[in-house]
């Protein structure tokens, strides 16, 4: 793992513990420029987590606690009218200025939120009366969903989850790492010691030379042919998108990346897989007793992996 | 779509070859080859390519109930309104009309849930209107083979249609007069009139019933029927009533357009079958029967008993001028023979049908003489490929050679556990058999990702790591030979190739 990277994980684990696997997750997601939808019941972490990850890397933090009222001009921002200047002023909303947005509770904002919030997360812009404003360089979004059955919410529809990068789940600690945080938290607030160890601007940097990361015809092929299974799965009604394969292009890479190599191998392919297309694939209804994490373990189990390709086909590059 | 296509055409064909088969050999199997062949699973699979939807999962019934003008004024559902009540529930349009507030006993919201069901929930069985139309079908399904095996006359019929179809279809082949005689003035109707209502009745019971088993399982009972009574049909028949089969076996409701592709499709098959291999020629075989009764007649001659013949042969006799039985005799008899041979040889020579068969038969033999070679041979082709898979490891490219150590490495490695195929090289080390000793794992990891980098990197690596790789490749052969049992050995020596 490269040091850099290292020390923010690390700063990232003095406020939450036990959970390395799921904050490298997020690193990687922040490395290769997407959102990341937290998936998960309430108080495990997840604000105390990105807050400290802000803080880690020095990024502009914005919490939204999203309910039923919330409107897109309080995220987007307004134009007001100034009596004394005799003209519209605009009101910076919640999503100007910020680098880190945690999205709570996303699902139970109203459908004209949702969209405004997915469409400046993709088009890293929001447009108010006719002017564009551009968001902050890095510019991130970690949401988090309720599980169905919460009073008053409901899943974000299919075509707004393709548009995060990865879908992650905290879970509960376990019982070293809670009762460390039991411990840690007796007299101080541990938030309050995570330093910046990493700039903005390197941020940026990293996120230009993830793009530089190679990734050989091979790596690309097996994206594709398992991306084509999913369509052809029989218990899977709506398959991998093609956005879903550039995504997970995009993400092996950052995995490669944050392990300190400049060029993709099969298992970081293999590695971010599940995380990135687990929100994509839609069962058939006929599939009851199946997980989607089963059939995307199937998929990668019956796709021939590239290594074994490239060594027994001779598809080596020089 | 596509494909479907293909399997289409390659099951088709193999009808065909059956028919062809048919008539070398005189069974009646394309019958029932031609109806089992949907049935086998994977067939069946391949051709009837299952839809999006799934099988019998109808769209649940949404029975919205559309407002009716007039309804909303029904007083019925209203009642006055008491403190306490939802301002929403509040009728305002009858309030108005009647002048004090009014409220809806239930909001139209739960009438919609009511009648509206989720499309997860099967949809509702209608048993009463489904079960007579099953009932009949099922009874007509049973009495009409029953009464065309009951009423004599019936039966007749069919065994007359069939021949009669047989006949049509095979040209002059005696076989079923032969086995079945029946007199040619059988009326056929009624036969036909039952099988066809009886195949009827099968559809009407499939597509009604949704149950595709039931319909096959009747299809098949029928088919044994028939050939239990010696009612076999030719085989383009065969091939249309399979076919049709198999449409209703279709998993999903197939369009015009698909049908009217596939009822020409059938139909072509079934000419083109009936016409390129129709059998002996109608012609050639009663040249040849006329050419077999004179030879016998000479016999008889030859004999010398003309008493023996009966009135009507000696008719025959007189037609044909080398059955003269008057001076020299013998030699007339014997080069009546010769020529009557020689006729037959002109008559029977083979036309190309005939030489298919010759060239399927030789292609055969021939498949039997190489067969016993063939694993040597296939033996031979693998030890060689083996070995220049070897020479790169001397290649001057260090990747290269890594790469193609490495591949050797782990070829030895799926032989020794199988189903390990697809994975990837680095979780090798995990899932090592426990036969290797300790610092094998970190070995084995490291050459890997060596080749990774190799494979992915597109960096040329240090010389060392094909001694590394080398030294690997050593250690892995000796472990798994040491451990393998014999059956093991045999496969790596001569199933992977892998000992020098």
């Amino acid at each position: 793992m490269r040091p850099s990277l290292e020390r923010v994980l690390l700063e990232a684990e003095k406020v939450i513990a036990g959970k390395r696997t799921v904050i490298e997750k997020i690193l990687t997601a922040m490395l290769a420029d997407g959102h990341v939808l937290l998936d998960d019941v309430p108080g495990v972490g997840k604000t105390t987590l990105a807050v400290a990850l802000s803080r880690a890397v020095g990024l502009t933090f914005r919490r939204v606690q999203f309910t039923p009222d919330v409107l897109p001009s309080d995220l987007t921002g307004f134009s007001m009218y100034d009596k004394a200047g005799g003209d519209f002023v605009y009101r910076p909303g919640a999503l100007s200025r910020a680098n880190l947005v945690l999205g709570d509770e996303i699902n139970r904002a109203p459908s004209k939120t949702q969209s405004a919030l997915l469409e400046a997360m993709e088009e890293r812009q929001m447009t108010v009366d006719g002017t564009t404003y551009p968001l902050e360089k890095p510019f991130m979004v970690i949401a988090t969903q309720n599980s169905v059955g919460t009073a008053g919410t409901q899943f974000l529809p299919y075509a707004q989850m393709d548009r995060f990068l990865v879908r992650l789940s905290l879970g509960y600690p376990d019982y070293e790492a809670q009762m460390k945080m039991l411990r840690d938290r007796q007299d101080r607030d541990p938030a309050s010691d995570v330093s910046v160890v990493l700039e903005k601007d390197e941020l940026c940097a990293m996120q230009r030379q993830v793009r530089a990361v190679r990734v050989q015809d091979s790596i690309l092929d097996y994206i594709t042919r398992l991306t084509m299974a999913s369509h052809e799965h029989e218990k899977v009604a709506v398959g991998i998108s093609p956005r879903g394969a550039l995504f997970l292009d995009r993400t092996a890479k950052a995995k490669a990346y944050l392990e300190g190599r400049d060029y993709v191998t099969g298992a970081d392919v293999q590695a971010v897989f599940t995380d990135v297309c687990a929100h994509r694939v839609l069962l058939k209804d006929s599939a009851e007793g199946t997980s989607v994490e089963q059939v995307l373990d199937e998929l990668i189990r019956k796709t021939e992996n590239p290594d074994r390709r490239a060594l027994f086909a001779g598809l080596r590059k020089k | 779509m596509n494909r479907k296509r293909i399997m289409w055409a390659v099951w088709l064909l193999t009808a065909a070859c059956l028919y062809f088969f048919e008539n070398n050999t005189g069974t009646r199997i394309v019958l029932i080859c031609s109806l089992l062949a949907p049935l086998i699973p994977p067939v069946r699979r391949a051709l009837f390519a299952p839809d999006q939807t799934g099988v019998r999962e109808k769209p649940a019934r949404r029975t919205l109930r559309a407002p009716v003008p007039g309804e909303e004024e029904e007083p019925g559902d209203v009642r006055p309104y008491l403190p306490g009540d939802p301002v929403r529930r509040i009728h305002w349009k009858l309030s108005a009309r009647k002048g004090e507030l009014l409220v809806r006993e239930t909001a139209p919201e739960k009438t919609w849930e009511e009648t509206a069901r989720p499309a997860s929930s099967p949809p509702p069985r209608e048993p009463c209107r489904h079960l007579r139309a099953v009932l009949i079908s099922a009874a007509a399904c049973l009495v009409f083979p029953a009464l065309l095996a009951l009423i004599p006359q019936a039966r007749l019929g069919a065994l007359s249609l069939c021949n009669r179809l047989f006949a049509a279809s095979e040209s002059a082949n005696a076989y079923a007069y032969q086995y079945f005689p029946v007199p040619d003035d059988q009326s056929v109707l009624p036969a036909v009139l039952l099988l066809f209502l009886t195949l009827g009745s099968i559809a009407a019971l499939v597509l009604l019933t949704g149950s595709r088993t039931l319909g096959l399982g009747l299809a098949v009972l029928c088919a044994l029927f028939q050939i239990y009574f010696g009612l076999s049909f030719p085989a383009w028949a065969n091939i249309i009533l399979a076919g049709l089969l198999a449409v209703l076996l279709m998993r999903r409701p197939l369009s015009r357009k698909d049908l009217a592709a596939f009822g020409v499709l059938m139909l072509t098959v079934s000419v083109l079958t009936a016409l390129l291999l129709p059998g002996i020629d109608a012609r050639t075989e009663a040249a040849s029967e006329a050419a077999r009764d004179r030879l016998s007649l000479l016999s008889l001659a030859a004999a010398g008993s003309p008493d023996s013949m009966s009135q009507g042969e000696t008719e025959t006799r007189h037609v044909h001028p080398l059955s003269l039985a008057d001076g020299g005799q013998e030699a007339k008899t014997a080069q009546a023979y010769r020529l009557v041979t020689v006729e037959e040889q002109q008559i029977s020579r083979p036309g190309w049908v005939n030489w298919l068969r010759i060239i399927l038969l030789l292609t055969l033999s021939a498949a039997v003489v190489i067969l016993p070679f063939a694993p040597f041979l296939l033996i031979n082709a693998r030890k060689k490929k083996a070995l220049e898979m070897r020479q790169a490891f001397q290649s001057e490219d260090t990747a290269e050679a890594v790469c193609a150590i490495f591949r050797h490495v782990v070829r030895w490695l799926e032989a020794a556990e199988s189903g390990g195929g697809n994975r990837l090289y680095r979780d090798w080390a995990e899932a090592l058999p426990g036969i290797f000793p300790e610092g094998y794992a970190g070995r084995f990891s490291r050459c890997a990702a060596a080749v990774e980098e190799a494979l992915y990197g597109g960096s040329s690596l240090p010389e060392e790591k094909r001694a590394e790789a080398l030294a690997l490749l050593e250690e892995t052969e000796a472990f798994l030979l040491r451990t393998a049992d014999a059956k093991q050995k045999f496969l790596l020596k001569y199933r992977w190739c892998l000992c020098e």
